[in-house]
């Protein structure tokens, strides 16, 4: 089917239309506006994949969705809805993650476009090595709140998604979070993993008691013996926490006179961390800031009124109940995951960040404030997307003319600049970073560790949160030993062993590669005695292209450009501003396969 | 301009409009569900501009055409079902309209607007027209203008867009963000922590109609320095005005050849009459001017449901007083003129 009506464009980009076959990758607020504006134009063949299901909040923006499609998958009824549009296209709906096997190199070679409307970094990282590797033209979309931008990438004559090291996720040390909060977040992110320990995946690197490893309290770890059960050592054992909790039947009374009254007091005993700090106060339950409030009338949305302490520990006994039976009511060893949009979660997060806060003196805030922080929530609204969609979609028709190199980055502005311009074009395509260690024609990266502490388990992390591999495997350079591979069972017998155990030294070179992706990077290891985690080290001394701050549009900080786990920063990373925003979901919507962290896995916690 | 909005918001419209509330916050968000918004002409750009109207969560919005759907429309308007071809493009609209958000009221009015006395207009908040002639715009401007009402028009032809605005008198405020650094106790001397704070300022906009906009007098200095700029956008919109005037319609892509050689005519006759450098006016901004082409009306019906948003909720700055799209560079730029 052939662009609808004759006359509209040119015969050349109405036959290119008319034999083109294009891949929407998401489908939310801009990937809604996308595949309208392909199936009006008379985009005869269009594939879309998504593996979200609609919720209500995706409303005011996501126009293919209404109230009776709540929980069905975006995918299916975006074909749907799109399809009353121009019943003559045809579209193939994928409700499925696109980081999976059924969607290698040659899946994507099928395409002369590729259009990504994605709100993650994985996914994108994901699907722009796809395209590296099928050689096929991807238009990348993003918006955050205003603003947003469109960006083609070309193997070999534009920069990838990955030329410029991104900023990394903001983390915050583990003894900020477990002695010495000073900001809102720092309570909330305690707030979080609270829930974790209590009804979540444990993770060790989520304790939420006082540390008293803490370099500042040095030397008097332990001195004190106000110890509430389990403090042994400081450190709470985790299992014990959860245990102690069911032991107490999630009593409020009992986990608030532990969290808010003993641990606070513990803190206090560690008398270095506040001789240049206002100490905490520890509370009790029966005498709560706000208990004896007139009860009044509040008007307006609960969300947006800031409670008292007294409230919070009220929602927080209330919570706790309805947690416990939700916990209660699942298989033997399951655990709850984390969201912002279920009610308790919720609930249990904002009054125990605001507990939290007020002992030490920071300024508490409602509901809805606690949520767009906790969440990684960034706003969103139809007309930027609108506008997005749009203009990625000229981009897609002037690249089918042929006009690929006129098919510059475009930022969308949130207020016009000193030119009076909203919509401001580059004035040329970026060429590729030469030392990118994914485009690059032979890509390498150096991986800073100490190799007598970083185990194979903690370097396969490394691949996969620091390289954004999915299966990684790995071997020796001129040994061709096998140190890692994605095969289960055949490199696990290792995973404890110690990088120098397994013969590894400083300077070897791994050859690291991904099946699916394509996509395989020399790895040097440098020795670093000092380094507690691992470093990517990307090659600074190469004239990388810089970024333009004048085109740098609203840094998005989106739910999956959430913090990866273990890693320190990388040394080039804070250099980097140019950052391709997310796209208006806050949710990951896809996720990939085999990986068990949860959305729960926000924070990076920093070893101290 | 709008009434009451001492009514809090419901909790399935707080939860509706999340996304955006987290942007523009509450108060915005209750001035919308106070607005009554008139939208003339339900081509692709009128449906786009009705989209992200209904979706931002007014009042009401009423779709006004006197026209019949036709293929050609299909091409970008997404709110009428193919099968209705024939049948009046702002009825056929409506059930699609109402879907987007069973909370906004959406109705029709199928007279044409020269059918229309004055005081129909000022029945609401603001009115977004489009597919008019200058003459029905300009009258529609100055009744609204005069009864203190804010106006809107705009036009996609093929790829190339515009808007303009005429919101009279406009107050607005605008958040500025400041960092701060802030103190936690008596002796904190720990790296002071920063704060954002955001500071809220009322400002205020001066318009002009929409005659004094199209008739800028570019022997004027500060216009001719303009030129130097080089975005010939505004002449574009002259040309496709003139155009509509003179044929009594849009160019017709089934007229491709004959109507380009028009355009080139008429482009030629505007260089001559402003005295402006030969060949500013470039083949290539002229020959993509055919139908409603959907990526561009999303773009410039984006611009409109934003400044509609703004123009409501008062607060950010709105354009002042045209936009132009220009999709052979791909730039969309605001500009003033007629002051």
């Amino acid at each position: 089917m052939v662009a609808r009506v004759a006359g509209v464009f040119d015969e050349k980009l109405t036959e290119a239309i008319a034999n083109s076959k294009i891949l929407v990758v998401g489908a939310g607020g801009i990937g809604c506006e996308i595949l309208k504006n392909l199936v009006l134009t008379g985009f005869p063949q269009i594939e879309i994949i998504d593996l979200d299901t609609i919720d209500v909040s995706n409303l005011n923006r996501q126009f293919l969705f209404h109230k009776e499609h709540v929980g069905k998958s975006k995918a299916q009824v975006a074909k749907d809805s799109a399809l009353s549009f121009n019943p003559n296209v045809n579209i193939v709906a994928h409700h499925d993650s696109v980081i999976s096997n059924d969607y290698g190199v040659s899946y994507f070679k099928q395409f002369n476009i590729v259009m990504n409307a994605l709100d993650n970094r994985v996914a994108r990282n994901h699907v722009n090595r796809m395209c590296l590797a099928a050689n096929v033209p991807l238009v990348e979309t993003g918006t955050a709140g205003y603003a947003g931008q469109v960006e083609l990438i070309k193997k070999g004559l534009t920069q990838c998604y990955e030329c410029q090291p991104k900023a990394p996720q903001k983390t915050f040390p583990g003894c900020t979070i477990r002695n010495t909060p000073s900001e809102p977040i720092h309570c909330i992110v305690w707030a979080k993993h609270l829930f974790n320990q209590l009804f979540g995946e444990e993770d060790p690197d989520q304790d939420v008691s006082p540390d008293t490893a803490d370099p500042e309290a040095a030397g008097e770890a332990g001195a004190s013996a106000l110890s509430s059960e389990g403090t042994t050592s400081g450190n709470v054992d985790r299992k014990s926490t959860r245990q102690w909790a069911a032991e107490t039947n999630y009593d409020a009374e009992k986990l608030f006179t532990k969290l808010f009254g003993d641990d606070i007091r513990y803190l206090l005993s560690m008398e270095n961390l506040w001789k240049k700090r206002r100490p905490p106060t520890p509370l009790t339950w029966d005498n709560l800031p706000g208990k004896d409030d007139p009860p009044t009338q509040h008007s307006g949305l609960p969300d947006q009124r800031v409670w008292s302490v007294h409230e919070c520990a009220q929602v927080l006994a209330n919570s706790c109940k309805a947690l416990q039976a939700d916990l209660a009511g699942r298989p033997e060893g399951d655990h709850l995951v984390w969201d912002k949009d279920e009610k308790s979660a919720m609930d249990f997060v904002t009054a125990c960040a605001n507990i939290r806060a007020f002992i030490f003196n920071i300024p508490t805030k409602s509901r809805f404030e606690i949520k767009s922080m906790a969440g990684n929530i960034i706003p969103a609204i139809a007309t930027a997307n609108a506008i997005v969609a749009g203009l990625a979609v000229l981009r897609a028709q002037a690249i089918l003319r042929g006009l690929t190199a006129a098919a510059t980055s475009v930022y969308l502005r949130p207020k016009v600049n000193h030119r009076g311009q909203l919509f401001v074009p580059e004035k040329a395509l970026t060429p590729p970073n030469p030392k990118c260690y994914v485009c690059a024609p032979k890509p390498e990266v150096g991986l800073a560790c100490n190799l007598k502490s970083l185990t194979l388990k903690d370097l396969t992390t490394a691949f996969k949160d620091g390289l954004n591999m999915q299966a990684p495997d790995a071997t020796v350079e001129g040994k061709g030993l096998v140190v890692l591979s994605s095969e289960p069972g055949e490199t696990d017998h290792n995973n404890d062993k110690t990088l120098e155990q397994i013969g590894l030294n400083d300077g070897c070179a791994l050859l690291v590669d991904d099946f699916l992706q394509n996509y395989e990077v020399r790895v040097r290891l440098q020795q670093e005695d000092d380094e507690k985690s691992w470093r990517l080290v990307t090659d600074t001394d190469a004239p990388m292209p810089a970024p333009k701050e004048e085109e740098k549009p609203a840094n998005g900080s989106n739910g999956s450009n959430e913090p990866k786990p273990g890693p320190s920063r990388t040394r080039a990373d804070s250099e980097s501003d140019m950052e391709i925003i997310e796209e208006d979901d806050d949710e990951t919507t896809v996720k990939p396969p085999k990986r068990r962290r949860t959305e729960m896995s926000d924070e990076v916690v920093e070893l101290c | 301009m709008v009434e009451n909005t001492d009514v809090e918001l419901s909790e399935a419209e707080a939860e509706q409009y999340d996304r955006q509330i987290r942007l523009w916050g509450l108060e915005s968000q209750k001035r919308l569900r106070a607005s009554k918004v008139l939208i003339i002409g339900l081509s692709g750009l009128g449906a786009e501009t009705a989209k992200n109207i209904i979706l931002s969560g007014v009042k009401s919005v009423c779709l006004l055409d006197n026209e019949k759907l036709k293929e050609i429309d299909l091409y970008s308007q997404f709110l009428a079902p193919p099968d209705k071809i024939g049948e009046n493009r702002a009825e056929a609209s409506l059930q699609r309209a109402r879907a987007l958000n069973p909370m906004v009221e959406v109705s029709s009015e199928t007279r044409a607007v020269d059918n229309l006395p004055d005081e129909y207009f000022t029945t609401f908040d603001i009115v977004c027209a489009t597919g008019l002639k200058q003459e029905q715009l300009e009258r529609i401007n100055n009744v609204c203008r005069d009864n203190n009402k804010k106006f809107l028009c705009g036009d996609v032809w093929g790829m190339f867009g515009y808007m303009f605005a005429d919101l009279v008198d406009h107050e607005y405020s605008e958040e500025i963000v400041q960092h701060k650094a802030v103190k936690r106790g008596p002796d904190d001397n720990e790296k002071n922590a920063r704060e954002t704070v955001s500071i809220t300022v009322k400002r205020r906009a001066i318009y002009v109609p929409l005659q004094n906009a199209l008739s800028a007098d570019w022997r004027k200095p500060e216009l001719r320095s303009r030129l130097r700029r080089g975005d010939p956008s505004y002449f574009v919109l002259k040309i496709l005005l003139r155009f509509r005037d003179e044929q009594n319609r849009n160019p017709d892509p089934a007229k491709r050849k004959s109507d380009t050689e028009t355009l080139f005519r008429m482009r030629d006759e505007l260089v001559k009459e402003l005295s402006l450098p030969s060949g500013f006016i470039s083949d290539e901004l002229l020959t993509d001017v055919y139908g409603v082409v959907a990526g561009a009306a999303a773009v410039v019906g984006g611009v409109i449901g934003q400044e509609v948003v703004k123009a409501v909720s008062q607060r950010e700055p709105p354009h002042n007083n045209m936009f132009f799209f220009n999709p052979v560079k791909c730039v969309g730029f605001v500009e003033l003129y007629g002051q």
